[in-house]
């Protein structure tokens, strides 16, 4: 099985609710630290302007790329789940490594700024899945763009739907995540009037 | 409350004055909040989930301070609580016995909670005395000025589940992905969206509710609302598409307007044509939309407060009440009467703390351009307009004012950035004889005390809240952990004021004795203990709560609270007030600091300031989880831009007759060129030349309010400079 997210890119409202619920659980105090982050993609130029934003943690890669080049092996992922766990006390820290962080495509891995600080990220909140809840992130959103489940179950739910803007799946890595894209608004749409 | 092993789980809310009031969950292990969760269905946001961070930030005002240096200059020196409230009172009795109690200036804000804060301060001075308060909603006097002349209130809203009941949805200045307006409307926004409900977004800047909810932008030049809707209004009675038997049965004066629209008054046809270039929106669009609005119905043209915050800002909200009417969207599902916006009636069903009578206003009459109905906000004069504060605090009784302030209490709210005119402010605190203030930070005004005390967050009291706008529920706030260092609640430090000021009985009850009998009282909320162990009381609507919905079945038996007991789209109200800049009828009346003011060659550009989604007002502006999420910046078209150097991320200089300020740009194809905003709420930071490096945009307004009592945040020419 394959614990993974769902984001719903065409309600997301860039509010960044989620990164904060996913901060406060986790209690990560460090500002440049997150484990979710929102981008905001802006096109066009004034008046004919397309803006999409997408909230990204760790997708948990069926091949992880972090975990094949971690030369400590301090990167794993679950058996059971898929869940991608870092071993802090094998990780070399930033000071001597950061070899996860150029092998993600996603940016994924994060340090905070204490001296070799250690690669921290995403667990999907196991300790919350294991008492049946969903992870932070998923049940704070205001317009409940974010779901979390096997993969399977949300394949069956929204669909095989995999890239978004700003979000390229690569078939090398296969991240575990479904995105459901905002479509572009072009120059010269709307064109829906009566 | 909840446990699990030693965590407890503690239902509270936020309880800030922004557009949500949030139920809240919070953690609490042995004494110390661990985490914070909002609730299911009214899910709390970024804010309220920060608020742990609020709580133990190190720079909370922790003791009572004493101002040692110039006022202002923020040196202070710890005193004890005898020691500060003996001096508060001492000064309240001495302007008092020396000037009366108009000299005292009280102003408090910065919650919405129903027990503390405003209401305790107003009842400990108006027991006292009274004292001189200020009128004029900063955020939203002209919607209330036209929803009260128009509609005889301010219930014109419908729930928000109503959204879906849409053919169309107009979002004029409206920003709930980032103001919330209610908890959850975005998700019904979304919800109308999935539903293939066409949303419009007509607003000067490409906000995260356009991106999210509209599939049309519409931007617009700030100021120039009324003549868009207007000119809609010119397309909808040309093309024969207004609801007449609707304007006959429950409207009165429209073929006033109509004269108006036509041209017949004035000899000025307004014509999309002519609406173009003072709004910058093509007549092929204007006539576009106009005919979507005519022929979709229902739908729900949402009037929200932003394009009113300007001069004549009454106007665009009379006008967009006339476009409501003129297509029979008002009392009915889906519809919107474009007016306030208040729906569920959650506000008036509970009282809160009682504040009295201020004996200052006792007696007095109303002030100029007051509307004369009973739903109208407090009219007296012995009030100054919310813009005038600081000149009447300089200027006095010999200015026209009508007191001579001496002192200044605020209970929170942080004036010196959310008021207009801030060098003025600064002027003006700096004369007076002594200022107090309550604040849990050292803010932009906390500076300026001379006695300063530490006040407790929401999370360290017993209180209780109300949505904002009508959501049929109610929140309960229970305290979470004790009072961290020596603060002390509003209500607290009042108490203990009283006896000081001579006054007994201020307060006979603990905290939860107050909650409990105004819950009682209510009469709409059944049973205080389990809203007290829920944190919440949800009423159950049958069906969406759609305001005027009686007066359309039946006008006879519930005429609109109106003289006329109709739809006002002409009002002898305004008409007696005989003030051409408050017309009976809507009109677009170009404003002061607009884009044909000669004073647009020297400033060209337009400043908005709107409300960030990191912060309520200036609140939340220190906390590290939120910061990063928006700098505090001036967003500028890439247009405007090039044309002085300016590449993104550039600091610049930003200035008018008003104010100077440093601040760090962010080019952007998301806002209209000739357009330049600066989110509302960034802190006064002046260097040694008094430029602001803080991003407080309210140093370039002018001290000027709209006829109707508009505090014009939205009118203010600036130019930028590339640093």
């Amino acid at each position: 099985m394959q614990i993974s997210f769902y984001f719903d890119q065409s309600r997301c409202i860039c509010c960044h609710t989620c990164n904060i619920a996913c901060k406060d659980w986790h209690n990560i105090q460090d500002v440049k630290v997150n484990w979710r982050r929102i981008t905001t993609i802006e096109e066009g130029v004034f008046p004919n302007i397309s803006v999409a934003s997408l909230s990204l943690s760790c997708c948990h890669c069926e091949e992880p790329a972090c975990a094949s080049f971690c030369p400590v092996g301090a990167i794993t992922k679950g058996q059971e789940n898929g869940v991608i766990l870092v071993d802090t006390d094998t990780c070399l820290g930033k000071d001597h490594c950061e070899v996860c962080l150029q092998a993600c495509p996603y940016d994924v891995p994060q340090f905070g700024a204490e001296e070799n600080s250690k690669m921290q990220k995403c667990n999907l909140c196991l300790d919350r899945t294991a008492e049946g809840k969903n992870p932070a992130c998923v049940d704070a959103c205001p317009v409940r763009a974010l779901d979390a489940g096997p993969m399977e179950d949300l394949k069956a739910k929204y669909g095989d739907t995999k890239d978004g803007i700003g979000f390229s799946y690569d078939t090398a890595l296969r991240p575990s995540i479904l995105i459901k894209p905002r479509k572009a608004e072009k120059e010269g749409e709307n064109k829906d009037f009566i | 409350m909840s446990a699990s092993g030693d965590v407890k789980i503690v239902p509270t809310a936020c309880l800030h004055d922004c557009g949500g009031r949030c139920p809240l969950r919070v953690y609490v292990k042995e004494g110390i909040v661990i985490h914070i969760e909002g609730e299911e269905r009214y899910r709390a946001c970024l804010r309220g989930r920060s608020l742990r961070q609020r709580l133990y930030h190190s720079d909370r005002l922790k003791y009572p301070l004493k101002r040692v240096g110039a006022r202002g200059e923020g040196k202070f020196e710890r005193i004890s609580w005898d020691a500060a409230l003996d001096e508060i009172a001492l000064e309240l009795k001495k302007v008092k016995e020396e000037y009366g109690n108009s000299a005292i200036f009280y102003s408090a804000s910065g919650s919405s909670a129903i027990l503390h804060n405003r209401r305790a301060g107003y009842r400990l001075l108006n027991m006292f005395g009274g004292c001189t308060t200020a009128y004029g909603n900063v955020s939203n006097e002209a919607s209330i000025f036209a929803s009260i002349s128009s509609y005889g209130t301010m219930w014109t809203g419908n729930t928000r589940d109503d959204l879906i009941n849409s053919r169309l949805i107009i979002m004029w200045g409206w920003n709930p992905a980032e103001t919330i307006w209610d908890t959850g409307t975005s998700f019904h926004l979304i919800q109308a969206k999935e539903a293939g409900i066409k949303i419009v977004c007509v607003d000067p800047r490409y906000t995260e509710s356009a991106a999210a909810f509209a599939s049309q932008w519409i931007p617009i030049f700030p100021g120039a609302d009324a003549a868009m809707l207007i000119a809609m209004a010119y397309v909808i009675i040309k093309e024969e598409w207004v609801d007449q038997k609707f304007l006959d049965t429950y409207t009165v004066g429209f073929n006033r307007f109509k004269a108006y629209v036509m041209g017949a008054e004035d000899g000025i046809p307004k014509t999309p044509s002519w609406a173009e270039p003072i709004t910058g929106v093509s007549a092929t669009m204007i006539e576009r939309l106009a005919k979507e609005y005519a022929l979709k119905k229902p739908a729900a043209l949402v009037a929200t407060w932003s394009p009113g915050r300007s001069g004549y800002g009454e106007q665009f909200h009379r006008a967009a009440i006339a476009l409501a009417t003129m297509t029979g969207n008002v009392g009915i599902h889906g519809g919107n009467a474009a007016g306030w916006e208040w729906a569920y009636p959650s506000t008036p069903s509970v009282g809160g703390l009682p504040v009295g009578k201020n004996p200052v206003m006792e007696g007095t009459a109303p002030h100029k351009n007051s509307l004369p109905h009973p739903n109208a906000p407090n009219a007296s004069n012995a009030r100054v307009h919310n813009t005038k504060v600081w000149d009447a605090m300089l200027a006095g009784k010999r200015g026209g004012y009508p007191a001579d302030i001496k002192m200044a209490y605020f209970m929170g709210g942080n004036p010196i950035t959310q008021l207009a005119d801030t060098r003025r402010g600064i002027n003006a605190l700096r004369r007076l004889e002594f200022v107090a203030v309550h604040e849990q930070f050292m803010t932009s005004t906390a500076k300026f005390a001379d006695i300063l005390l530490p006040v407790n967050t929401n999370l360290e009291k017993e209180d209780m809240g109300v949505p904002w706008l009508g959501a049929p529920y109610y929140v309960y706030a229970n305290k979470a952990v004790d009072s961290l260092w020596e603060s002390k609640s509003d209500l607290e430090i009042c108490t203990l004021l009283a006896p000081r000021m001579g006054i007994e009985n201020y307060n006979d009850k603990t905290d939860e004795e107050w909650l409990r009998q105004i819950v009682e009282d209510s009469k709409d909320i059944p049973d205080f203990e389990a809203f007290r162990r829920k944190g919440i009381h949800i009423v159950d609507l049958a069906e969406p709560w759609v305001s005027f919905k009686e007066q359309i079945e039946n006008l006879e038996k519930n005429p609109f609270p109106t003289p006329s007991g109709k739809i006002e789209i002409y009002s002898q109200m305004l008409e007696d007030l005989n003030n051409p800049e408050i017309p009976p009828i809507p009109k677009y009346i170009p404003t002061w600091e607009g884009r044909d003011d000669p004073l647009a060659q020297t400033y060209p550009l337009q400043l908005i300031s709107s409300h960030p989604k990191r912060r309520v007002h200036s609140i939340f502006d220190n906390i590290s989880w939120l910061k990063d999420i928006e700098p505090q910046a001036l967003t500028i078209n890439s247009v405007d831009a090039r044309a002085r150097g300016i590449v993104n991320g550039d600091l610049v200089k930003v200035f008018n007759e008003r104010g100077k300020m440093v601040i760090a740009t962010k080019v952007s194809e998301r806002i209209m060129p000739g357009v330049v905003h600066i989110h509302e709420g960034g802190s006064f930071e002046p260097d040694e030349k008094g430029v602001d490096r803080g991003g407080c945009p309210n140093i370039f307004l002018k001290s000027r309010h709209s006829p109707g009592g508009a505090f014009c945040t939205n009118t203010a020419l600036v130019q930028v400079e590339k640093l």
